[in-house]
């Protein structure tokens, strides 16, 4: 894996939340300080002799922030979509494995049981398995056995009635929805921003903080204001790194909607 | 150098101040908000891999899937409980989907992805297709369905029933006035290596005492067309059937032997591989009144059995039953489990060696002996009668555990087993397919 890849920084995503956001906003407050004493007086010295050169770096900064923020509201944008259809798929999953579970609970003993128990173990692998390898940015793999058991498993039943055949026809059509529901969530796994994306927001970010270090007033206003705009920046970062991969961190999806159905299958 | 001029603050006395706060606001919040490590990760768990290679599709999923859950709860218990020496173990389960050419694939993927001990394979056919890669890796395989035993191995461990723990006793028992004194035998099995070296032991066995099948016949594994089968058991004027019928083909077998208005009464099938978990595809009024041969029915009222069905049905539901080779498998989880403990390591001769001391464990179908000869461990044998409930009366249990022969002297004439004294001892060669 490159240092530079998104996935080399994927080990961040395991700092409890909190955190996480503090060392964000200190990596970019302490970044934009350590600029303003290391770097500041070296920059400064382009624009000292400019008169107003307040009003042209203010004004620069403006277009710029038009920009940059565009860029970084785009993409939160796009970061927060990623997430909720993730959640979206999650729920639909969830609800087809519940209108399964009612389907099969009228067909005829010993397919009843059979099926009921097989989507009941797909559910538990899910909630026990499943998801902390998700949450570790792993696709879990044995879902599809168990998937695949109760597809082999619905297949031996041999309808008899003209009931018994329209409830098998809504069950098929109910599997293919619950099975491609399940394939988006695993493909959603390892959904994230592109690198791209990544490079033009870090280099976005360090331009606005190097523009900053361009203004000429007291050291203290600097070291306030600027800090207060690098802090900011750190939030929004943080933000869309929080929402970059749908089943990683403190702030990601849950399987509460399987933990949900699984009790009351349990409980029947 | 002043920063701004006239303010009287320099450059260097901000840097001054501002460095002294931010190292006074550290220290007094770093133990806050960093505390424990550095950034607060939790510590990752040391895990172990462990290997679970059971069919979950194709015919043989309806009695394998059983096996992979147990093995499941167990794991899970052991994990809650801290772990196998600190370390969390973390179940792999592929699926060789019933496919013999499968499972030596699958099984050398869990060894290559670091399995130090992989829990498999129920019919033997596939155990004997992976054996190679087991001695080759010189890894564990616990192996826990009853078989015909004629195979020893320093890298399985035996948790199932070999045939003189399970079909001697049972014709025995068929034999006896409790069973009907029932002579005229039929086998039926499916075609591969089990049924039909367990049929040679069970002939060899009859011919002893001067007794002959009146028929035997086999069938493809998964097959369920027995209608042919039937016809030959009612011309050959059995009392009693002696079935290795393995997986759903189990199906088929019972449907038509109640097409064929066969009675259980006088004329029982006593089942060598038919346990609760099957019980559920099969329908009880095809069923009920048959009899199987095992070393543990759900139905045995114990205290350490209710518990052990309590917790398993907490975990995976109030329907799901127990059964063989279910409980053996569970014994051999923690056969092995103590045994990593006592050797302190993961490693496969270190385990063994642990094994030659010999291991016991309270299983919750009554006390079992890892035998240090044999890989084997001791058995009850019991017979119960299927019920319309889908469980078992058990209506025969052998007065003491069975320690296991895998070379019955009656079929393998001067083979023997003892890996405390050098390994396989070999008499002349024996056809399982020949005349007896």
């Amino acid at each position: 894996m490159h240092m530079f890849s998104p996935e080399s920084w994927y080990w961040l995503y395991d700092i409890p939340h909190f955190r996480l956001s503090l060392l964000f906003i200190g990596t970019f407050v302490g970044f934009y300080w350590a600029g303003s004493i290391l770097l500041r007086p070296i920059l400064r010295q382009f624009v000292k002799s400019t008169a107003g050169s307040n009003d042209i770096v203010g004004y620069v900064l403006s277009c710029f922030c038009v920009f940059y923020g565009l860029l970084l509201g785009l993409i939160a944008v796009t970061a927060y979509q990623n997430v909720a259809e993730a959640g979206a798929n999650v729920t639909r999953e969830a609800a087809s494995l519940s209108a399964l579970y009612e389907d099969v609970s009228r067909y005829p003993e010993p397919h009843r049981q059979n099926l009921r128990w097989l989507l009941r173990d797909y559910t538990r692998y899910v909630i026990k398995y499943a998801w902390p390898l998700q949450q570790r940015g792993i696709i879990p793999e044995e879902g599809t056995i168990r998937a695949a058991a109760f597809y082999d498993k619905l297949l031996d039943f041999e309808p008899q009635t003209p009931a018994e055949q329209i409830l098998h026809a809504e069950v098929l059509r109910q599997l293919n929805e619950f099975l491609e529901a399940r394939q988006m969530r695993l493909l959603s796994v390892k959904s994230s921003l592109p690198s791209s994306m990544w490079y033009v927001m870090i280099l976005g970010a360090i331009l606005n903080i190097a523009i900053c270090w361009l203004f000429d007033m007291r050291f203290i206003t600097q070291l306030l204001l600027g800090g207060i705009l690098a802090a900011y920046l750190g939030t929004m970062m943080h933000l869309i790194f929080d929402m970059n991969q749908p089943f990683r961190g403190d702030v990601s999806i849950s399987a509460e909607p399987f933990e949900v159905l699984y009790k009351r299958m349990e409980d029947e | 150098m002043s920063d701004t001029p006239g303010s009287g603050f320099s450059r260097r006395d901000a840097l001054r101040r501002g460095t002294a706060a931010t190292l006074a606001a550290a220290r007094a919040l770093s133990p806050a908000l960093f505390a424990g490590c550095s950034l607060g990760i939790p510590p990752r768990a040391k895990t172990v891999n462990v290997g679970l290679l059971h069919s979950q599709t194709g015919p043989l999923a309806i009695s394998a899937t059983g096996l992979r859950d147990i093995e499941l709860h167990a794991f899970e218990q052991i994990n809650a409980a801290g772990g196998l020496l600190g370390r969390q173990i973390v179940p792999h389960a592929p699926d060789p989907r019933s496919r013999v050419d499968l499972f030596p694939k699958r099984a050398r993927r869990l060894l290559d992805e670091g399995s130090v001990a992989v829990f498999g394979c129920w019919t033997s056919t596939s155990r004997k297709a992976v054996l190679p890669i087991f001695e080759e890796a010189k890894k564990l395989l616990f192996y826990s369905v009853q078989y015909e035993g004629n195979e020893s191995s320093p890298f399985v461990v035996y948790g199932g029933m070999v045939p003189n723990q399970q079909i001697l006793p049972a014709l025995d028992w068929l034999a006896s006035a409790a069973g009907g004194l029932r002579k005229k035998i039929f086998l039926v099995g499916s075609d591969y290596v089990y049924p039909r070296t367990a049929n040679f032991i069970a002939k060899k066995y009859l011919a002893a005492k001067s007794l002959k099948p009146v028929g035997t016949a086999y069938v493809p594994l998964g097959d369920r067309d027995f209608s042919g089968v039937v016809k030959q058991i009612r011309e050959s004027g059995a009392d009693c059937v002696l079935n290795t019928v393995n997986g759903d083909s189990n199906i088929g077998l019972f449907e038509a032997l109640a097409e064929a208005k066969v009675d259980p009464a006088t004329v029982p099938v006593v089942s060598t591989s038919i346990a609760e978990d099957e019980l559920r595809s099969l329908l009880p009024g095809h069923v009920k009144g048959h009899y199987a041969v095992s070393c543990y029915f759900q139905s045995l009222d114990t205290p350490a059995n209710r518990a052990w069905i309590a917790g398993f049905r907490r975990e995976f539901g109030h329907d799901r039953v127990t059964g063989d080779p279910m409980e053996p498998d569970w014994c051999l989880v923690h056969l092995w489990k103590q045994a990593v403990e006592k050797a302190g390591s993961f490693e496969t001769e270190a385990v063994r060696q642990v094994f030659r001391e010999g291991l016991e464990f309270a299983g919750p179908g009554g006390p079992v002996r890892l035998d240090p000869k044999t890989q084997h461990t001791t058995k009850f044998c019991r017979i119960g009668r299927i019920r319309g409930d889908r469980q078992f009366d058990i209506v025969h249990t052998s007065p003491a555990p069975i320690d296991p022969d895998p070379y019955p002297e009656i079929a393998f004439p001067g083979w023997s087993v003892d890996w405390t004294k050098g390994g396989i001892t070999r008499g002349a060669e024996v056809d399982i397919d020949g005349d007896v």
